[in-house]
Order: C-alpha cells, then sequence, then structure tokens
C-alpha cells in the first residue's frame, strides 16, 4: 500500500490509489457537493445577489489577472528580445509574492472549504492530499499567478519560438511549486491559528511590525542625507543610462552579485535558468537546473504533505480543550483575567472592552486594519523619490482615506465575530442601540488611530501639508466615518457573514457585503473628491472645509437616526441573524 | 476467543499540559450496548475521537473489530458510524443531498445509496422537509438527521456522542428501537450521554471516566452491587438508580457547592 501515512513510498502504487474507483467515487461526490452547495447558495434572493457580487468580483479579477499576464508577457518579451534574462527573474519574484500572499490575505474574499469533514469517512491519504492541492487551484492567486506565468511563456516565446518547450517545462515546475507551497503555507498558518494564544501572539508581533516601521522611517529619512542622495542620483539625472548602471553596479554591485547568484538557485531563478542555458546551447546545464527546480517542487509538496498527514492522522488543535487553569492558592491569588481593563461604570465601557479583547483575537481583522499602513509606506516611499510625488499637496487625504478601507470588514460586518455571542445581545437588557453605539465608538476610536499613524507617516515621508489640507482631511473624517458607521450598521444586519477567529480555511466571506461596502466608500470618497476639486478649482480651500463640515453635520444626523432604528432591524432580522452568525461549518 | 468489538489498551491523549484521558483499557463484546460516562470535561469526547480515528493518541493501542488504525484504517472507517460531538453537518445541503453525498464517499454505489437515502428519510420522518436545507433543519431534525448519516453504510460498530441531546420524546422512542434493531442485527453501539435514564433502559455494560481517568467499567448490575457494598447506610437489597450510582462513584467531593449564592432567589 502506498499511502503516505504509512512508512514506505511507492510512486506507481500512489498512482493507482489516486485513481482508484473508490478514490474516483469520493472525487465525483465532492464535485456533486460542490455543486449542490452553489445551486442552494441561490436560491434565496440574498443568494442571488450574493452570486452577482462574485461574478462581479470574478470580472474585476479576471480583468487584473489579464493585465497581470499581458504586462508580465510584454516585459518578459523585451527582456527575452533584447538579452537580458538577468532581469527575468524579478517578474517571477513578484508573481511568486503574490502567490505566496494571496491565499491568506485574500481568504475572506474567496469561499473556504475545510476539508477536515472528509476525515471521518474512507478516505485514503493520498485522495487527502489531491484533493486539497485540487481545490488550491481555483484558489484567485493561483488564477492570477497562472496568467502571469501564461503571459511570460507568451512573451518569451514571441521573443524567441525556439525556447517554447524549455520555458514551458521552466514555467511549470515554477507554477507547480508555487501551488504546493501556497497551499502549504495556508495550511501552516491555519495550524497556527486555530490556538488562541498564538493568534494573539501573532496579533501583538504584527502590531510591532507596524510600529517598528513607523520609527525606522523617520531614521532611514534622517540617514538619507540629501547630499548623499543627490550624490547616488547624479549619474542618472545626467541621463546617461550606461553611465548610471554603471554607478549603480560599483556602489551596490558588492552585495547584488553573491544575492543574484544565491538566487540563481531558487525556484524564480531555476525557472529562467533552464530557458536561459537553454539558449545558450548548455543542455546539461538547462537539465540540471530543471532538476533543481524539481526537488523544490517535491521539498514544497514534501512540506505540504506532512501537514496534512498530522491533520489526516487526527491533530485538529481546534479540538485542544483549553489549558489547565493553575490549581489551589496560585488560582485564588491571579486576576480572572490578567491584563488591561477599561474603567468607567457606563453600558458602552463594557461592551468596548469586549470589543478591544475580541479584535485582540481576531488576526483577519487585525491583518485589515495594518494592511493599509504598510501599504501607505510603501507608496509614500516610491512617491517621494519622483518629481509626482515630492510636489503632491493632496498627499495626506489620499492616504488618509486609503486607511478607511481597512475598516470596511469591521464597519459593514460588526457583528461578524460574535458568533453563537450573538444570542445574548437578543437576551440581555442591554439595548441593541447601544450595543450598536458601542461598537461604532470603538471603530470609530480605532479608525482615528489609524488615521494619526498613516497621517504621520505621510507627513515625514512627504512633507507637512499646509493647514487648510489637514483641516479639510479632518473634515473629510468627520464626513466619512458616519456615513461608513450608519450604512455599515444596516450591511452588518442585513448581509452578516461569520467571522472565524482563528480558521481561515472555515471563512466564508460576503461578496455581497464586500462589494456594497467598497461601492460605499468609493461614494464617500468621490464626495470628498468634489468638495476638495470645487475649493480648490474655485481657489478658496477654506470654503472646502466648511462644505465638509456642512456635510459631516448632515451624516451625524443620518448616522444617530439610524442608530435609533437598528433595534427594530435586528429584531426583524434576528433569524437569520442567529442562523449566519452561530453556523459552525 | 472472541475478537472484542471495541477495545483499548493504556489508551492517552495530552493536549500540552493537559492530559485529557490517561491509561484508558476497555473492552466491549460484539453486540453489547455500551455506555460511556462522566462529568463535562472528563474526556467523553476525546476518546470517542480517537476510537473514531479522528484524533491520534499520545500513547496506548485501539482495536476495532481486532484490527488498529494505520494500516487498516480504510476499512474500519468502512465499517464504524460515528454521529460525533458536534454532528459536522453540512448545512447547506438538503436531507437528501447530505445523505446521499454521505453514502457515496462511504463507497456505496449510486443505486444502494439512493434506495437507503429514500428508507432513512421515511423512517426518520424527514420525507416531508425534503427541499429544506440542513441549516433550516430544527435541532432536533438535525440529530436524525446526523443518525441517519452515521447508518447509511450499515456500520458494525456505532460511535454516539450525546445522540439524544435535544431530541424530542417521539423521536428518541425512533431512535431507540433503531438502534435496539441494529443491536439485534449484531452490532455493538458505543454511546456517551448525560441523560442516565437513557442508558439505565438500554445499556448493558457501563464505563465511567472521570478527569481522565477509568474509574469504573462492568455490567451494570456489578457496578450496583459494588456501589452498594461500599455505602453503609444503604441496604444490601436496595436497587441504587444509575444516577444514584454514576454519583457515588464521581460525584464524591464534588457534588456539593462550595457556597451557597445568597443572591439567589
Amino acid at each position: 500500500m502506498a499511502d503516505l501515512s504509512g512508512q514506505g513510498f511507492d510512486l506507481a502504487g500512489l498512482g493507482a490509489e489516486v485513481t482508484s474507483a473508490s478514490s474516483r467515487a469520493q472525487y465525483a461526490a465532492m464535485a456533486g457537493l460542490r455543486w449542490h452547495l452553489f445551486v442552494n447558495g441561490v436560491r434565496s434572493r440574498m443568494g442571488i445577489f450574493e452570486l452577482g457580487a462574485r461574478t462581479v468580483t470574478f470580472l474585476l479579477f479576471a480583468i487584473f489577472g489579464l493585465g497581470l499576464g499581458a504586462g508580465a508577457g510584454m516585459m518578459a518579451y523585451l527582456m527575452a528580445s533584447s538579452g537580458m534574462w538577468l532581469f527575468l527573474p524579478l517578474i517571477l519574484w513578484v508573481l511568486f509574492l503574490l502567490w505566496q500572499t494571496g491565499p491568506v490575505m485574500m481568504a475572506s474574499m474567496q469561499e473556504q472549504f475545510d476539508l477536515g469533514i472528509l476525515l471521518r469517512f474512507p478516505v485514503r491519504f493520498s485522495t487527502y492530499c489531491v484533493l486539497y492541492v485540487v481545490f488550491g487551484l481555483v484558489d484567485i492567486s493561483t488564477i492570477l499567478g497562472g496568467l502571469g506565468c501564461l503571459g511570460i511563456w507568451l512573451g518569451i516565446s514571441m521573443a524567441q519560438p525556439e525556447r517554447i518547450a524549455w520555458t514551458a517545462l521552466g514555467l511549470l515546475g515554477f507554477a507547480a511549486f508555487n501551488v504546493l507551497l501556497a497551499r502549504a503555507v495556508f495550511a501552516w498558518i491555519d495550524r497556527w491559528l486555530t490556538q488562541r494564544q498564538t493568534r494573539e501572539v501573532m496579533g501583538a508581533l504584527f502590531m510591532v511590525l507596524l510600529l517598528s516601521l513607523q520609527l525606522l522611517n523617520p531614521a532611514l529619512r534622517h540617514k538619507r542625507h540629501p547630499a548623499a542622495i543627490s550624490a547616488q542620483q547624479g549619474p542618472a539625472m545626467a541621463g546617461d543610462p550606461q553611465q548610471a548602471r554603471a554607478a549603480f553596479m560599483a556602489r551596490y554591485g558588492d552585495w547584488i552579485r553573491p544575492v543574484y547568484r544565491t538566487q540563481e538557485w531558487t525556484p524564480p531563478g531555476l525557472a529562467v535558468r533552464a530557458a536561459q542555458m537553454e539558449a545558450q546551447n548548455r543542455p546539461r546545464q538547462a537539465l540540471l537546473s530543471l532538476g533543481a527546480l524539481g526537488v523544490w517542487v517535491l521539498a514544497a509538496g514534501g512540506v505540504l504533505a506532512r501537514r496534512l498527514r498530522a491533520e489526516y492522522r487526527g491533530e485538529n488543535l481546534s479540538w485542544a480543550p483549553n489549558r489547565k487553569k493553575p490549581a489551589g492558592a496560585l488560582a485564588a491569588a491571579l486576576p480572572v483575567e490578567a491584563g488591561w481593563r477599561f474603567g468607567g461604570a457606563s453600558l458602552l465601557i463594557p461592551l468596548m472592552e469586549k470589543e478591544a479583547r475580541a479584535l485582540r483575537r481576531t488576526l483577519p481583522l487585525l491583518w485589515a486594519l495594518g494592511a493599509p499602513i504598510l501599504t501607505v509606506l510603501v507608496m509614500a516611499s516610491l512617491l517621494r523619490n519622483n518629481a509626482i510625488g515630492s510636489s503632491f499637496p493632496f498627499a495626506l487625504p489620499l492616504y488618509v482615506a486609503f486607511a478607511l478601507m481597512g475598516f470596511t470588514q469591521l464597519f459593514s460586518n460588526n457583528l461578524g465575530a460574535e458568533g453563537a455571542g450573538i444570542q445574548l445581545l437578543f437576551l440581555t437588557p442591554t439595548p441593541i442601540r447601544t450595543v450598536f453605539l458601542a461598537k461604532n465608538l470603538f471603530h470609530a476610536l480605532l479608525f482615528c488611530l489609524d488615521a494619526v499613524l498613516v497621517g504621520g507617516l505621510a507627513i515625514l515621508r512627504m512633507g507637512a501639508p499646509q493647514a487648510v489640507v489637514v483641516a479639510a482631511t479632518a473634515a473629510w473624517v468627520l464626513f466619512a466615518l458616519p456615513c461608513c458607521l450608519a450604512v455599515g450598521n444596516i450591511f452588518s444586519l442585513r448581509m452578516p457573514f461569520r467571522i472565524h477567529p482563528g480558521r481561515i480555511k472555515r471563512q466564508r466571506g460576503s461578496q455581497a457585503n464586500a462589494l456594497s461596502s467598497m461601492a460605499l466608500l468609493l461614494a464617500v470618497m468621490a464626495v470628498g473628491l468634489g468638495i476638495f476639486w470645487l475649493g480648490w478649482a474655485l481657489e478658496a480651500p477654506w470654503l472646502a472645509v466648511l462644505l465638509l463640515l456642512l456635510a459631516a453635520a448632515a451624516a451625524i444626523r443620518v448616522w444617530l437616526y439610524g442608530l435609533h432604528g437598528v433595534a427594530a432591524l435586528a429584531n426583524q432580522r434576528r433569524d437569520t441573524l442567529l442562523q449566519t452568525l452561530m453556523k459552525t461549518e | 476467543m472472541e475478537i472484542a468489538a471495541i477495545r483499548t489498551v493504556g489508551l492517552t491523549r495530552r493536549f500540552g499540559e493537559l492530559t485529557a484521558v490517561e491509561d484508558v483499557s476497555l473492552s466491549v463484546a460484539p453486540g453489547q450496548f455500551f455506555g460511556f460516562l462522566g462529568p463535562n470535561g472528563a474526556g467523553k469526547s476525546t476518546t470517542i475521537k480517537m476510537l473514531t480515528g479522528l484524533l491520534e493518541p499520545t500513547a496506548g493501542r485501539i482495536e476495532i473489530l481486532g484490527q488498529s488504525f494505520g494500516a487498516a484504517s480504510l476499512e474500519l472507517k468502512r465499517q464504524i458510524g460515528v454521529v460525533p460531538e458536534g454532528m459536522a453537518l453540512l448545512g447547506r445541503l438538503t436531507a437528501r443531498e447530505y445523505l446521499r453525498f454521505v453514502g457515496r464517499m462511504y463507497g456505496l454505489d449510486r443505486e444502494t445509496t439512493h434506495q437507503r437515502t429514500d428508507e432513512l428519510l421515511d423512517f426518520m420522518q424527514l420525507t416531508g422537509d425534503g427541499r429544506k436545507l440542513v441549516t433550516d433543519f430544527s435541532h432536533g431534525m438535525q440529530r436524525k438527521l446526523a443518525m441517519a448519516a452515521a447508518v447509511i453504510h450499515g456500520p458494525k460498530v456505532l460511535f454516539l456522542d450525546e445522540p439524544f441531546e435535544g431530541v424530542d420524546a417521539i423521536a428518541a422512542g425512533m431512535l431507540k428501537t433503531m438502534l435496539q434493531g441494529m443491536l439485534a442485527r449484531g452490532a455493538t453501539i458505543f454511546l456517551t450521554t448525560h441523560v442516565l435514564e437513557i442508558v439505565e433502559r438500554l445499556c448493558s455494560h457501563v464505563a465511567i471516566i472521570s478527569k481522565g481517568r477509568l474509574v469504573a467499567n462492568g455490567p451494570l448490575e456489578e457496578l450496583r452491587a459494588g456501589v452498594v457494598s461500599t455505602l453503609p447506610d444503604v441496604a444490601r437489597d436496595e436497587r441504587l438508580t444509575l444516577e444514584q450510582i454514576f454519583l457515588s462513584i464521581v460525584g464524591a467531593g464534588g457534588g456539593e457547592p462550595a457556597q451557597e449564592l445568597s443572591w439567589l432567589t
């Protein structure tokens, strides 16, 4: 028996197992299951709306994927036709990063299916692995990465038609490595996140990373003295690319060369090296590169198989009972829950404290909040070094608006992390309105913190903006925040979906919610943009501040009015809320 | 010597520092209705997960129908049926779709799966709810469906984790009839439940686990006699209920609350 759960490994036996009649019947049952889930998903009006939203998302990603493929293909064509093989791995490195970070970052944008439910059936380990990998093939990042690879293959093949086969082999190996590694990364991260403590540690590390970047930023800025920068950029400014390249290599060559030689033995480097060596009539080297790439594929497959084997043999950590509490006098000496605690007697305080504790343990939400800060850091760094960036006076509102994107999930699905606890909201005598008010205030506070961080970052990287821009940005925040909170409360009650604090595999998400909240965000941004444009076009920027403040007053009024209605809407939607948020499968 | 339907030797499962199940050795004969009892958090569900191959033991051995998990795990899984703790249903399927999926996953051919699905839906009185999604079922209906899924492939050993929780009297009676029918045809049933009255009525043998350790194991009458002999205030011929037996074995020292909650009206 070639089952990998055993000790031996028999490739022929494994092939027979994977294609055996019982395995084929199980693949068919899984395909039927997916079909029924899809058909049943559109039985309700909400389901049809959800399907429409998924179609729109698919089209958006398809456009992005085709653009990515076309861009990568064009670059590959230019590089291959001009003999610049040296730079080709760069495109593959970008694809590699997209492929590996995508599954976790985009987990909530696509439906996940926890294959753990199959373990009670007589499913072979090989069948389990095949299903796990096949499910990964329809992952958004795999589709994007695949289109990128296809583009590169077409680009190189058009530039050098005789390289079609070798390029295809190299890129196939690269794609196989990425698929297996992405699934392995996904499975390992999912395993770590099953434990509350790990989630908290990772959440804390993530926050420390963000803060470190904030501190690192001014330090780097200080280091990059204007004189040094102009000395570095001097030759490039002179307009001679050859000279600029020579100067660049003279300065950085000592560490670029060993880095490049090392990366040649990594999958992106090897995929390119195989085609490059064949182009140079060095078939042995080309074969060696393909062989080495094969070893990488096997290694990634091994890492994945190790994780899946642990799952298959029964190591689901979400079943693990809580750790033993200390007994006796020690237990009495310890507080019930060590750590911080909000003070105050208002009903809002315990509700906000609960929100803070839940957020601390929900890594997907923490990631959503932190990701815009990281992106702003990258954007600010890119813009800072070119002419547009250094003279762009609206960097502050742009970055603050971008930070708001991270909050769409919190605003528009503010009951998602409640799970079965949603029942408590209906059982306790606390008015639903107070619950929503506490959630809104807490989320608004968090956004203000995020906006201050992002704003500070923008000022540090791009310089201090005019006072009127700061005032207009603040006025826009006062307008945008209540708008998002008011509509978000309605979305939370109308289109809720459960957020599992740990298992990424169990996130179901709601495309309808995601797209609707994104549309809301765009509308709020469009209003802000329109008023900014009007103010600056009329050369009366303070008029924009005034108009935004008026809009803010109206938005706050709408938000408060909406808060009065949430209790009625929540009661009307109670059954659906309980059903949706208490689902465990 | 007859092969035991279920046999464990030194079964242990640890989660980090916590030992959930420790050194559990028991044997269940074929055709036995076996009750596995214990207070909350005693290790009942962890034991069932290990016995059904869903959780790997840290130490010890498991044999089901004379075979151990590992090389024969696929064959074993075909022989056993499980109603797991969380029922493991797929909420966005109808009952019929779910049973057909389960049947196919157990390797039944299409025709047999369809025929058994219809029969089970009829027996469980779920045919009228054929269009309903499982997520819209009541808790009791979901239990009945979970039970149907556990038996669709005709298992020889059935593991039931709290199958009667939230089930009304009519449905409970129906499930008991089905279980007794299986028992009459030679199946072995391993049941965990907090409803001691059901265990008393159905099970011939009982084991009690507390804090991960097996504290009692044997025919119900033997346990009764053993407990009576240790209680000085109880007459030898007095027939103790299972609840009294259970409390005297497990509840000692933990049965009484430490203090009165004076604020409770």
